[in-house]
């Protein structure tokens, strides 16, 4: 039961992770990440489309990627080109995905009517012989393949950030973008590949959502997790590892309310499926006052323009 | 003011544009889409009512979010806030139906407001106590909120062997009194046009309008002239949720005559883009209110006449967010050479 409810947590963390360490990489090089939400849906819909109509999941996942980027390159030109709101444009963009989503959606059905596209999802890759160990077998070894990727993504995104070269000037151009300058580098360029990045990681996450665990694109499935996303990151302090443990602890959340709403509780399903987001704004009130933004971070940086 | 206006007009015409290219590629002629769509929008006077009733509730919901975009209050729980104010409505409306007509009315409005201000309220508390950014908080928020209403409506509110989420049929006492006879066309037209004018001159001409924009303008300037900045962020925040309270409850009370599962779906965003489109101005945003009710109103019947879904409608506001956005930010850097 436990070692059920771990997994699950596990499971439906994941595509929060993807969100969180992609909305980490643009925080972190100084662009707040409000448009994860969005990225996130692009990615599902781009990558249950290109599934539907190649029948290959591999270019699904690719074509999530691209989906998220799409819209990352709106964000790009609009904060980074013309010096725009970061947290408004996050909106814009949250909204012109669920509209473009749903009117393209439309466009495979007839007359104006939402078809439902079923496609295959990921199965588990249960992995030989660490899958068999008790407990922690279950709970991180017989996982479908993208909750692995999501793991070792956010190990890689730690290590980047922290032990390299580039992760360091990534993080300068949200701590202080004119000392990148001096440098020698383009913070605006950094900022701009940074929230690029965010866009492929945070598609993959929308990949997770219906390639690996719906099988199909309904309206805004994501459903406030890019949301939920940016709460992990703030949770986590912009650090990758603490962040995947945040995603795990709310995609608890989320698997207990599944797993309770087939109990004969005295609350109703109504009051249970709002404890992601209730336990989301627990711990973000709990943590709050101690979090540190990067300095710089939604500090619009513009080119002099003659 | 005129650079607003080209703002607005540009950011709308270009996004009109490139969703003429989308309907184009989905096979259709955009002409024919567009001009289905104000058939939809202005085709006859039943039309026009059904549009107008749309834009009352919008126009509440902006005025508060250009109010508290100008204190530079992030507070994009408009969504929230109107789920709220419905909720509070239909709760007074049902509890105490015996009441005369017009108190009846007035009482449940009311209701409506103070519990979005609520709302707004407890985002702004866990804003200012505890530290978490309030676009977070009130996103969030949203949800619950929205959950909420779900959640009565299944309780206690709910109309039992309705087979949907929706309350009882409320008194006629507490419908909202029509404008103009035989029409669908409600007093909230009434309400938030007067409503634009009194934060217009609260915006202008008033202390704490001063303080919401100096507030804006620059925090550390604000702080330096001694400006209460917790106390200025709740009351935007209180004001911004009674006022998208009252939207929710016009909707309620104007519309459906009964509290219905996700009434409020969508508003919130719709909202925040035509406060954006109008330049953050009480005055501005009353044309973009406009535009968008009626552009709302004429996509459904686009879509039943020629297919087009009419989800377009938020590609629309999306997209002219984003030229608006960019256009207020460019504007501003030539300012400042």
């Amino acid at each position: 039961m436990i070692e059920d409810i771990l997994a699950a947590s596990v499971r439906i963390g994941t595509p929060l992770l993807f969100a969180a360490l992609g909305g980490l990489l643009s925080e972190r090089a100084g662009v707040f990440a409000v448009g994860l939400e969005g990225m996130m849906l692009a990615g599902a819909f781009a990558g249950v489309i290109a599934t539907w109509l190649t029948s290959s999941l591999g270019l699904g996942l690719v074509a999530s990627a691209a989906g998220g980027m799409a819209l990352a390159l709106v964000v790009v030109i609009a904060t980074q080109r013309y010096g725009a709101d970061q947290m408004v444009t996050g909106l814009a963009v949250n909204i012109l995905a669920l509209g473009l989503t749903s009117f393209l959606l439309r466009g495979f059905g007839a007359r104006g009517e939402a078809p439902v596209l079923r496609v295959p999802t990921l199965a588990p890759w249960p992995i030989p012989w660490l899958a068999d160990l008790p407990v922690l077998g279950a709970v991180l070894f017989r996982q479908p393949p993208l909750t692995y990727a999501g793991i070792v993504l956010a190990l890689g995104v730690a290590v980047w950030l922290a032990r390299t070269r580039a992760g360091l000037t990534l993080r300068a151009a949200g701590e202080n973008p004119y000392a990148v300058f001096a440098g020698g580098t383009d913070p605006v360029r950094v900022r701009a590949l940074a929230i690029v990045a965010c866009g492929a990681i945070a598609g993959l996450g929308g990949a997770v959502l219906s390639l690996q665990q719906v099988g199909t694109f309904t309206d805004g499935m994501t459903n406030g997790r890019g949301y939920i996303a940016l709460a992990a990151i703030i949770v986590g302090r912009w650090r990758p590892m603490a962040a995947l443990a945040a995603c795990v602890v709310f995609g608890a959340a989320d698997a207990l309310q599944l797993r309770v709403q087939g109990f004969r509780l005295p609350v109703s399903s109504y009051v249970i499926q709002m404890t992601p987001y209730l336990v989301a704004l627990a711990v973000l009130a709990g943590v709050g006052r101690s979090a540190r933004l990067p300095a710089a971070i939604g500090v619009p940086l513009l080119r002099e323009r003659k | 003011m005129t650079a607003t206006i080209t703002r607005g007009l540009t950011g709308v015409g270009a996004a009109l544009a490139i969703a003429a290219l989308l309907v184009l590629s989905s096979g259709k002629n955009p002409l024919v889409a567009y001009e289905a769509l104000a058939q939809g929008a202005f085709g006859s006077p039943d039309r026009i009512a059904v549009a107008l009733n749309k834009v009352a509730p919008y126009l509440l919901t902006a005025l508060g979010v250009a109010l508290c975009f100008r204190a530079r209050v992030i507070n994009i729980g408009g969504e929230g806030q109107i789920a709220l104010g419905g909720l509070g409505a239909a709760w007074v409306a049902l509890t105490i139906p015996a009441a005369p007509p017009v108190v009846l009315v007035v009482l449940s409005a009311l209701a409506g407001a103070v519990a979005g201000a609520m709302w707004a309220g407890l985002a702004a508390l866990i804003r200012l106590t505890r530290g978490v950014h309030e676009v977070l908080v009130t996103l969030l928020l949203n949800f619950v909120g929205v959950l909420l209403v779900a959640e009565a409506l299944h309780g206690d509110l709910g109309e039992p062997g309705a087979g949907f989420p929706q309350s009882p049929l409320l008194e006629r006492g507490a419908w909202l009194p029509k404008l103009v006879k035989g029409t669908d066309l409600h007093v909230g037209i009434v309400i938030a046009i007067v409503a634009v004018f009194v934060v217009h001159r609260v915006l202008w001409h008033t202390p704490f309008g001063f303080r919401l924009r100096v507030r804006g303008a620059s925090e550390k300037a604000a702080a330096y002239a001694g400006i209460d900045m917790h106390r200025s962020f709740m009351g935007v925040m209180l004001i911004s949720g009674a006022l998208a309270g009252l939207a929710g409850a016009i909707d309620v009370l104007g519309v459906h005559y009964r509290l219905i599962e996700g009434f409020s779906s969508g508003f919130g965003f719709t909202a925040v883009s035509i406060a954006l489109i109008g330049g953050l101005s009480p005055l501005g945003v009353l044309p973009a209110a406009l535009f968008f009710g009626f552009l709302e109103t004429g996509a459904l019947a686009m879509q039943r006449a020629v297919g087009v879904p009419s989800p377009l409608v938020s590609v629309i506001q999306g997209l002219t967010m984003v030229f608006v956005l960019a256009a207020i930010a460019l504007g501003g850097a030539r300012r400042r050479v």
